[in-house]
């Protein structure tokens, strides 16, 4: 089959990557020769791709950020020096070395003289880069904490402390939360989890399924704000031990709950 | 010229793609910071791998950045096209699988029906997703998760989950139509 596929959900299926054998086969040899249909798959594709949303927020390490900087700084740097290797080369013939003959002297000392410069200027501009990073850190960080002083003096916020199951690791955990805002806090302190688990702090609503509200090491908290849908009828939040990295939906046992009231 | 210009963090991606070309430093950084959050979420759901997150989130950047004339962003989102690339990278790499990465840019053309340039439309949207998701039966969100996070096509589901593959394959097209109707409500 070479025709337009016939169901338009065979776009997200292909996008989604079940389809297998024919039915693959048959999107992948009809779409680069039609440009409804690409366009179709695009669209598809970023629906689908919509789902990444849905995995549990985790944050990279800045160090990612860092070794990302240093690699692309040391990229530029690696094809401005093959450049400069190559310009010798472009001279030749009689004129071209007498000239080299005179003016070597002085591109020498300009060459010294540039060099200095650019030291200079890229010192200047690593020290602008982290600037902006700090700063860029700095407005994240005033966000956040005016998103918890709004949540903390708002009447609507209610305080929810979790209380340790049997037989759990111990904990104190409290979580504030407000539905109109869609918002919730939570600070205290979990036992450290085992080798390869995590804690998960959840939002249970009182119609449907348990929804991540973050993933919590072990040890003091360091308290942080998460939004969660507005106007969420939450019946309690609870913490479970997970798989590290956290789960889309609750798979193991209940350490901390606490209903809200 | 590898300046850091003082790169406006409101620009557009398709203004940090241009600056990126012009081989500025700082475009990229402003891009890192709108998106690896996003990334790195994606990431460590698949793999479950902080390590190896975190090298993928790297490599995905840097192809950007080395290959961003490529990158034509009237044809395509680019959130959409990074989020494309780290989930087949991750998939690639949790299957032992090696990915014929040089075609991506070029290839793989992606159209996401919302601008997710700043972070509140990211919110809503995060908030739109899980509704849509909840609105899914266990069976069928669980499916489309072994789709999307672990890459399985239809008859690895059903050998995964033990049922038929009529039903699987009816459960998720029954999934994506529902999802289709409810993100884009």
């Amino acid at each position: 089959m070479n025709g337009h596929p016939t169901r338009p959900e065979d776009f997200d299926l292909y996008a989604l990557g079940v389809l297998e054998g024919e039915e693959k086969a048959a999107i992948e040899s009809h779409v680069p020769t039609c440009a409804e249909c690409a366009t179709r798959l695009a669209e598809a594709r970023g629906r689908i791709g919509l789902l990444a949303f849905s995995a549990p927020r985790v944050e990279p390490s800045p160090t990612v950020r860092e070794r990302l900087m240093r690699q692309i700084h040391a990229s530029v740097e690696g094809a401005e020096a093959q450049r400069a290797q190559r310009e010798p080369e472009r001279a030749g013939g009689f004129f071209g070395r007498w000239w080299a003959a005179v003016l070597v002297p002085a591109c020498i000392l300009l060459l010294f003289v540039a060099a200095r410069l650019r030291n200079e200027n890229e010192r200047l501009s690593r020290e602008l880069a982290q600037e902006q990073a700090t700063l860029q850190q700095q407005q994240k960080q005033l966000d956040e904490a005016l998103h918890a002083q709004a949540l903390l003096e708002s009447k609507d916020t209610v305080s929810v402390a979790l209380a340790q199951q049997p037989g759990m690791p111990k904990g104190d955990v409290r979580v504030m939360y407000n539905s109109k805002m869609g918002m919730a806090m939570c600070d205290g302190w979990v036992e450290p989890a085992p080798a390869n688990k995590s804690y998960q702090l959840w939002l249970v609503p009182k119609d449907g399924k348990p929804i991540s509200a973050g993933v919590i090491d072990g040890g003091p908290i360091n308290p942080w704000t998460v939004k969660l849908p507005q106007g969420m009828a939450a019946k309690a939040f609870a913490v479970t031990l997970e798989p590290a990295g956290g789960m889309p939906q609750p798979t193991g046992p209940m350490v901390l709950v606490g209903p809200v009231t | 010229m590898s300046g850091q210009t003082g790169t406006d963090l409101r620009a557009s991606d398709a203004a940090l793609i241009q600056k990126i070309v012009q081989r500025d430093e700082s475009a990229l950084a402003a891009l890192y910071d709108r998106y690896a959050s996003l990334l790195s979420s994606l990431l460590n759901r698949i793999l479950r791998d902080t390590q190896a997150s975190e090298e993928i989130l790297q490599d995905v950047f840097f192809q950007l950045w080395m290959n961003a004339a490529q990158f034509d962003p009237a044809r395509g989102s680019l959130p959409g096209w990074l989020t494309v690339i780290a989930r087949n990278r991750a998939i690639s790499r949790l299957r032992r699988h090696t990915p014929s990465a040089g075609e991506e840019l070029r290839e793989t053309t992606v159209i996401v029906p919302v601008n997710l340039e700043n972070a509140i439309t990211q919110q809503q949207l995060l908030g739109r997703v899980m509704g849509a998701l909840g609105n899914l039966s266990t069976e069928q969100r669980a499916a489309i998760e072994l789709a999307y996070f672990e890459g399985l096509t239809h008859s690895e589901i059903a050998s995964r989950t033990g049922d038929p593959l009529g039903t699987v394959k009816t459960r998720i097209r029954t999934a994506v139509e529902s999802l289709k109707r409810n993100l884009l409500s």
